[in-house]
């Protein structure tokens, strides 16, 4: 076989090195122009609602004539959007810090807990759930429970539905960086006499650091986001940001609602990027 | 993935190994409780509730009429649509990113491509009105230049057009999905694509083969646990979605979530919506049955 293409090389050679040379400037010239089209298209509207936010009159009109902060200064200024900003702040740290608990002790399960494989399959899987079926279907379903439960609609439906909804997230991302931890290390320093506690404080969580910090963020990006679960368990004594926001998408688009948009992408693009920072996507 | 403490090479004394079973049956079962209570449980309510009151199978009888059967095909359909669109761009944005893109670029390409991610999903298709609106930038653009006389309607019309029983969804729906959910793609793609040694695409070239046939004899079968692990995220969201369709959708173009909401949200009857969700669920759980059996896609989607 590579006796064949030695030859066939030699002989056809330089016409063929061109071809081979501009096939692959071809190639390269594809795969530029998707990459730089997906980053357009992935970016270029938020600019677009960026731009628009300068406007100085409530509905813009396109080229903008002026620009102003003014309706910056009037979404922050918003009673009820402000408290829907807080109240998602709020659940989002809760959701954010309790789910990154719960999600050590599944990745600890998961990575190193001495149960039967089936057992930590099994608890993998169940963590995993609401990955796989569509939200609308987990949301009625805690909808329905918190009902059956006499929970009703609420702030408490909607921390546990966020808790459910970050778990998985927040499990998947520990477990890889505790998968990489050498677990002889653990048993070494339990040999020398060290307590469960003390091992995990020592050895264990500062190695597990980066990767807890960027799930509370990442959970906390989540939490804050999420719109159809808010929307099945909160009924109609509460509001959170997203729940705002679509409340003013459904009536029409204007200023004020393209500065509310570039404020919330600006803070959750921030919170992500950090996270990205201290633990990289993969 | 697996614990090294799985095997260990010296003999653990058996007093103090039990009561570290104990330990961890404890923390396992905090998470686990929680996953079941808002997992499993509401799934079976679910069920229960859609055979209420007391035993009746008539909320499934209901899901006969034509109108909700349209209505599912629609959306099991532009689940395809757009998962197949999704891959379509991942496939050499990707590629490009582990094999082309120079090293030190690699790392913040790939955090700003998943940064959608995180962000808002109703704010990201909220800006695609103001792309596609009568007077919106690609009209004010197209008329402007004078390609076009008067506005082209593209923020929640209806394509008209279809394969089969699948619906192709309108441009303001399509555009609008594969914003949100590629980045989810993209993820799952870069991860399978970074394995890929990319020796063997340079020893199929070196054997003369074209970039059709790297693709279909290198590239798909070396990543296709990622494209799976993708689709598995993906599909059931986009077939599922509420606010996307309610934002961007014609009234012709009614999704499964919308109606189930409506049940839920106004009409206030549980029962019938509850129905609509587990077929719904089902059909979605049976599709996905074969491809979560693989053990090579299970590894991919630990590793996501």
């Amino acid at each position: 076989m590579v006796k064949t293409v030695g030859r066939n090389s030699e002989r056809s050679g330089a016409t063929d090195r061109l071809r081979r040379g501009a096939a692959a400037a071809v190639r390269g010239g594809f795969f530029r122009i998707t990459v730089v089209a997906t980053a357009l298209f992935l970016y270029l509207p938020v600019v677009v609602v960026g731009y628009l936010s300068l406007s100085p009159g409530s509905q813009p009109s396109i080229p903008l004539d002026g620009a102003t902060l003014r309706w910056y200064v009037a979404v922050l200024s918003d009673a009820r959007f402000v408290r829907g900003l807080v109240t998602s702040g709020v659940i989002g740290v809760v959701a954010a810090v309790t789910g990154t608990g719960l999600g050590l002790l599944a990745a600890r399960t998961i990575v190193r807990a001495r149960l039967p494989r089936w057992l930590r399959a099994f608890v993998g899987v169940v963590v995993a759930i609401p990955l796989f079926i569509p939200t609308v279907v987990v949301a009625l379903g805690i909808g329905i429970t918190a009902g059956q439960v006499g929970l009703g609609f609420g702030l408490w439906p909607v921390v546990a539905g966020h808790l459910y909804w970050v778990l998985p997230f927040s499990t998947f991302l520990i477990a890889s960086r505790y998968a990489t931890i050498d677990g002889r290390m653990t048993e070494v320093a339990r040999d020398l006499g060290a307590d469960g506690i003390t091992t995990f404080r020592t050895i264990t969580l500062p190695q597990l650091w980066p990767a807890l910090v960027a799930s509370v963020l990442f959970a906390f990006a989540l939490s804050f986001n999420e719109f159809l679960l808010t929307f099945f368990l909160a009924g109609s004594g509460m509001t959170t940001m997203p729940l705002e926001i679509y409340g003013k998408v459904r009536i029409g688009a204007t200023s004020f609602l393209n500065a509310a948009s570039v404020l919330v992408l600006l803070f959750s693009g921030a919170v992500a990027a950090v996270a990205a920072s201290l633990e990289p996507p993969t | 993935m697996r614990g090294s403490t799985d095997r260990l090479p010296w003999p653990i004394p058996n007093g103090p190994d039990q009561r570290r079973t104990l330990v961890d049956v404890v923390l396992a079962a905090l998470p686990t409780a929680l996953a079941v209570a808002l997992g499993v449980v509401p799934l079976l309510s679910l069920v229960v509730e859609s055979v209420s009151p007391p035993v009746t199978l008539s909320n499934y009888a209901a899901l006969s009429e034509s109108v909700y059967l349209t209505v599912l095909v629609r959306s099991l359909g532009i689940g395809v649509v757009i998962t197949g669109a999704c891959l379509a761009i991942a496939y050499p944005v990707t590629y490009w990113l582990a094999h082309a893109c120079p090293p030190r670029y690699r790392l913040p390409v790939l955090v700003s491509f998943t940064l959608p991610l995180w962000l808002n999903y109703v704010v990201l298709n909220y800006t695609w009105v103001w792309i596609l609106a009568t007077d919106g930038i690609v009209n004010t653009v197209l008329t402007a230049g004078g390609v076009v006389d008067r506005p082209l309607d593209l923020l929640r019309t209806a394509s008209g057009a279809g394969i089969g029983p699948i619906e192709l969804p309108g441009p303001s729906l399509g555009l609008g999905f594969v914003h949100i959910y590629l980045p989810y793609v993209l993820l799952t793609m870069y991860v399978s694509m970074e394995r890929l040694d990319y020796r063997q695409v340079e020893a199929a070239r070196d054997l003369g083969a074209g970039s059709l046939r790297v693709f279909v004899d290198i590239v798909v079968p070396e990543t296709y646990a990622g494209a799976i692990a993708g689709t598995l995220i993906v599909y059931a969201r986009i077939a599922g979605a509420f606010a996307t369709p309610q934002i961007l959708a014609s009234p012709s173009e009614q999704m499964i979530a919308q109606i189930i909401t409506t049940q839920f949200y106004d009409v206030l009857d549980y029962p019938f919506a509850a129905a609509l969700s587990v077929v719904f669920l089902l059909v979605v759980v049976v599709g996905f049955g074969i491809g979560a059996l693989s053990t090579d896609v299970r590894a991919e989607l630990k590793r996501w």
